[in-house]
């Protein structure tokens, strides 16, 4: 009891002082891990600058010997030490481009579904399917793409392909030619799965932040979903929606394994899209291992560097854009 | 009161039909859609699950890889793997909880953090090929030699990211009032984020450690020039290592029948590692709502 | 003139006045403080007495709460917000720039509007803050423990539950836990600001008991929107408004008769 009664008592100077020690000594650690913490930060962008730095340094023979030819060269030959980036760039531009075409309005579909149509307990397991499609990692899409798919592709739709849509005049010259199941086509179809629940989820997530009191507004004038959708949802979340399928475009232009199994690494442009072709990423990733000689080392690090501008680009643009609608929403 | 539905002069207009024509076909093609997604999802599993199980058996685990027309398992790039994705992650979690630490707290309003975030955002979908050049560039070139030290380093780079994102995101979530509740006792700013802020963020942040390991174990252009390929077992991280994504690509792209079964068993152990980790993942982020 | 921050010391009439008169723990001189460029408080001159519970209060948007987290300098957290004047604790300034924050923090606690508890268990909320200062045995550590968790009257209710985490106590309870654990680190002064807003009406009652058994070890000041745990609880009351400090003097007299006009209309209900 004595010691309760001790316990309430004031602290004595004496002590005051020894908790004015210990703070002091905890204080010098306050500054150390302020330290460690922002120079982990600015490592971050040193990593940037990193990459930057080596990819440019790594492609500079090749930039040197070959100028702003490079860009615009459609031979890639080893023997004679003939760079040129047009076929990979060509490929990488539209594989993603097919691969958006497809899964940005599906993707959008299906946001339209979870969000509007789809039953309340459905919602969680479509969800969840959906994340399921997302971590599948690129290297299964790339095997099922060359085992299954393309296979399938080569038996029965590229023939049909080729008879129906290849002689229609215009744009027939883009599905003319053999089915090799393999091609541009065949690997702008796989990223289009691959990119689809990105686009997905990034929809639906926009899509549920619409103030509902908006929606509500709507209906009770008498609109349909769809009229919801097109004229009161699309609208409010387009900046998001936007940024979101640059996202994707972003991911899409930078896959590597999907797309090198199936795309057939041929170094040409065709005007079918049925016809093999290569990627950026799946000319670096074939070839490197295997190249002899700096020139060649160097033209597959340039195209790295000319990947990386690329996507930083889509990329930054994705993220102002994001950034946009997140002020806008207040956040 | 008389009926309160609409005039049939107002619903059999042409204009009220072709409304609901048009949303009853927009309709179908969001149902539609659905299908089509579910559809891949249900086709690439199924296949994975019937090739993968096809090859599976204990030999799998405890064979090395085979020379072609040989029987193997899978043992050294699932060691490889295994290795690679622990340094790999013990090198860019603490490194990515720091610098989220300092952007969630010490740096929450300077200029600094938001161009961190900014580049971390990218990094974050950047290609992982051009990680793979990079750390060729600055370690494989450099060393004169493929090595698993380079692989793992490639891997953390893809982790940093991913563990700066979530951690940030975790650590804003703790309210303020905790934090000026750690405050009001005296408590320094270094031992209010140790002691309190991450305490209360803990779920979060595995989350996130988990999300990256997910990530990184199925990526295989990394690893591609770095760690490049080992047929034997080795334990040298100084020299080439095995990874399993390394060796269903090279497995697979080949002509013969027993690699191709393999590299969809590797593919089937990839992927159920994957969804194993998600499923943990998402199973710790209901809780901590919950709690 | 009816106006202004008049600060008179104010004649006590209560039996349990000390013999030799009020002293004075916190003097607030001439304070100013800035939202960047806003000025959210205007020239407050007051006092809080050593072993009393002096109330602030006044409508929504005054700076009651502004000032009490002057107090502990909780301002300092943020940026943009600062502070100029005077703030006297037992007479050393703590608004100056080489003041030991976190020792000033240890010496004046605050309990919040909303119960806080760390995310640890009963116990650790309580021995953390006491660990941060002192090397004690378990025994001791323990003794002391229980100690605070008595003085917040909680100690009947979670003896069984130590290990429990903190966070799965009512809200009532939750914070008392605060109390208990902001009483462990001994402070000398105790600032409540708005705690029973998040509570139920039995929960309440039990904190302004508290608050008066507290007293008698420590200088209070509790910031509340409700008048009649204003008039309930304290010896002293201030009215703020718009930044300023109003009026200021013992409950009785504010409550019975003010000076100011403003006082007044706040006290009958004409406005806040």
């Amino acid at each position: 009891m004595a010691d309760v009664a001790l316990q309430g008592r004031a602290i004595s100077v004496a002590e005051k002082v020894d908790r004015a020690k210990v703070l002091q000594r905890l204080r010098l650690g306050d500054a150390g891990f302020r330290i460690l913490t922002r120079s982990s930060a600015i490592l971050v962008l040193i990593i940037l600058g990193g990459i930057i730095v080596s990819l440019v340094h790594g492609a500079w023979p090749a930039l040197h010997t070959f100028g702003f030819n490079f860009l615009v060269n459609e031979s890639w030959n080893p023997v004679t030490e003939n760079f040129g980036a047009i076929a990979p760039i060509y490929g990488t531009v539209v594989t993603s481009l097919i691969a958006m075409l497809i899964a940005v309005p599906v993707g959008l579909f299906i946001a339209l579904f979870l969000t509007e149509l789809c039953p309340m307990w459905l919602r969680r397991p479509i969800g969840i399917a959906i994340e399921l499609l997302a971590g599948i990692p690129s290297i299964i899409y790339g095997i099922w793409g060359l085992f299954v798919f393309a296979p399938f592709l080569q038996e029965y739709v590229q023939p049909f392909m080729i008879t129906t849509l290849g002689s229609v005049p215009g744009i027939g010259g883009l599905f003319a030619g053999p089915p090799y199941g393999i091609g541009v086509l065949t690997a702008g179809l796989i990223l289009a799965i691959m990119v689809l629940p990105f686009i997905t989820s990034i929809s639906r997530d926009v899509f549920e932040a619409v103030p509902p009191v908006l929606k509500e507004a709507a209906y009770g004038l008498g609109c349909t979903t769809w009229e919801v959708a097109r004229y009161v949802v699309l609208p409010f979340t387009r900046v998001g929606v936007i940024g979101g399928v640059m996202l994707g475009l972003g991911r899409a232009l930078g896959e590597t394994m999907a797309v090198t199994f199936v795309i057939g690494n041929a170094h040409r442009i065709s005007g079918s899209i049925l016809a093999p072709g290569t990627t950026i990423s799946a000319t670096i990733a074939n070839e490197f291992t295997e190249a002899v000689g700096d020139l060649y080392t160097s033209s597959l690090i340039a195209l790295g560097l000319i990947l990386f501008v690329i996507t930083f680009i889509v990329l930054a643009c994705a993220r102002l854009m994001l950034m946009r609608l997140n002020a806008r929403l207040g956040k | 009161m008389t009926d309160m539905t609409l005039p049939t002069s107002q619903t059999n207009t042409p204009l009220y039909r072709s409304r609901q024509r048009r949303n009853a076909m927009t309709m179908t093609l969001a149902y539609a859609a659905t299908a089509f997604g579910l559809t891949w999802l249900v086709l690439i599993l199924a296949v994975l699950l019937y090739e993968g199980f096809n090859g599976l058996s204990l030999a799998v685990f405890t064979e090395m890889t085979p020379p072609p027309g040989a029987a193997g398992g899978l043992l050294n790039p699932i060691m490889g793997s295994l290795v690679m994705t622990i340094i790999a992650v013990a090198i860019g979690t603490p490194l990515g909880m720091l610098a989220g630490t300092y952007m969630a707290e010490y740096g929450r309003y300077d200029k600094l953090s938001s161009v961190v975030r900014f580049i971390n955002d990218i990094l974050l979908s950047a290609p992982s090929i051009v990680i793979g050049l990079f750390v060729y560039e600055i370690m494989v070139a450099q060393m004169g030699h493929f090595s698993g030290w380079a692989g793992a380093v490639a891997l953390a780079v893809i982790v940093v990211p991913v563990v700066v994102r979530t951690t940030e995101d975790m650590l804003t979530l703790v309210p303020d009032t905790l934090r000026e509740a750690a405050a009001s006792i005296g408590l320094p700013r270094s031992l209010m984020i140790v002691k309190v802020a991450y305490r209360a963020a803990r779920a979060g942040m595995i989350t996130g450690v988990l999300l990256a390991v997910a990530r990184i174990s199925g990526e295989t252009a990394p690893l591609l020039f770095t760690a490049l390929n080992n047929q034997f077992w080795s334990t040298d991280l100084n020299a080439p290592v095995s990874s399993l994504p390394v060796v269903i690509f090279q497995f697979a792209l080949s002509p013969y029948k027993d690699w191709q079964k393999l590299a969809w068993t590797g593919a089937l152990i990839i992927t159920l590692t994957v969804l194993t980790l998600s499923i943990i993942a998402r199973a710790l982020a209901s809780q901590r709502k919950s709690s | 003139m009816n106006s202004v921050a008049s600060f008179t010391v104010p004649t006590v009439t209560h039996a349990q006045a000390s013999a030799d008169g009020l002293a004075e723990k916190v003097s607030v001189r001439n304070l100013d403080f800035y939202y960047g460029d806003n000025r959210a408080l205007k020239d407050i001159n007051v006092a809080l007495y050593k072993g009393h519970v002096t109330a602030f209060i006044g409508p929504s948007g005054c700076g009651k709460s502004t000032l009490l987290r002057i107090l502990n300098r909780m301002y300092d957290l943020y940026p943009n917000q600062r502070a100029t004047g005077d703030v006297l604790l037992d007479g050393e300034n703590i608004l100056e720039p080489n003041q030991d924050i976190n020792l000033l923090r240890a010496k004046v606690g605050m309990v919040f509007q909303k119960p806080t508890p760390f995310p640890m268990t009963i116990f650790e909320n309580i021995a953390f803050g006491i660990r941060l200062y002192e090397k004690l045995p378990k025994s001791e550590l323990e003794g002391r423990v229980q100690h605070a968790l008595q003085r917040a009257a909680l100690w009947n209710e979670v003896k069984d539950k130590l290990g429990a985490n903190g966070l799965s106590l009512s809200g009532g309870q939750q914070q008392r836990l605060c109390i208990a654990r902001t009483v462990a680190v001994r402070p000398e002064v105790i600032l409540f600001d708005e705690p029973c807003s998040a509570l139920d009406p039995i929960s309440t009652a039990k904190i302004e008991e508290l608050i008066d058994e507290l007293k008698d070890d420590y200088t209070i000041a509790i910031v509340t929107h409700n008048m009649q745990q204003a008039a309930r609880v304290s010896d002293f009351t201030a009215f703020m408004y718009l930044g300023e400090l109003i009026e200021y003097g013992e409950t009785t007299k504010i409550f019975t008769t003010p000076n100011d006009r403003r006082t007044q209309d706040y006290i009958t209900g004409r406005f806040g």
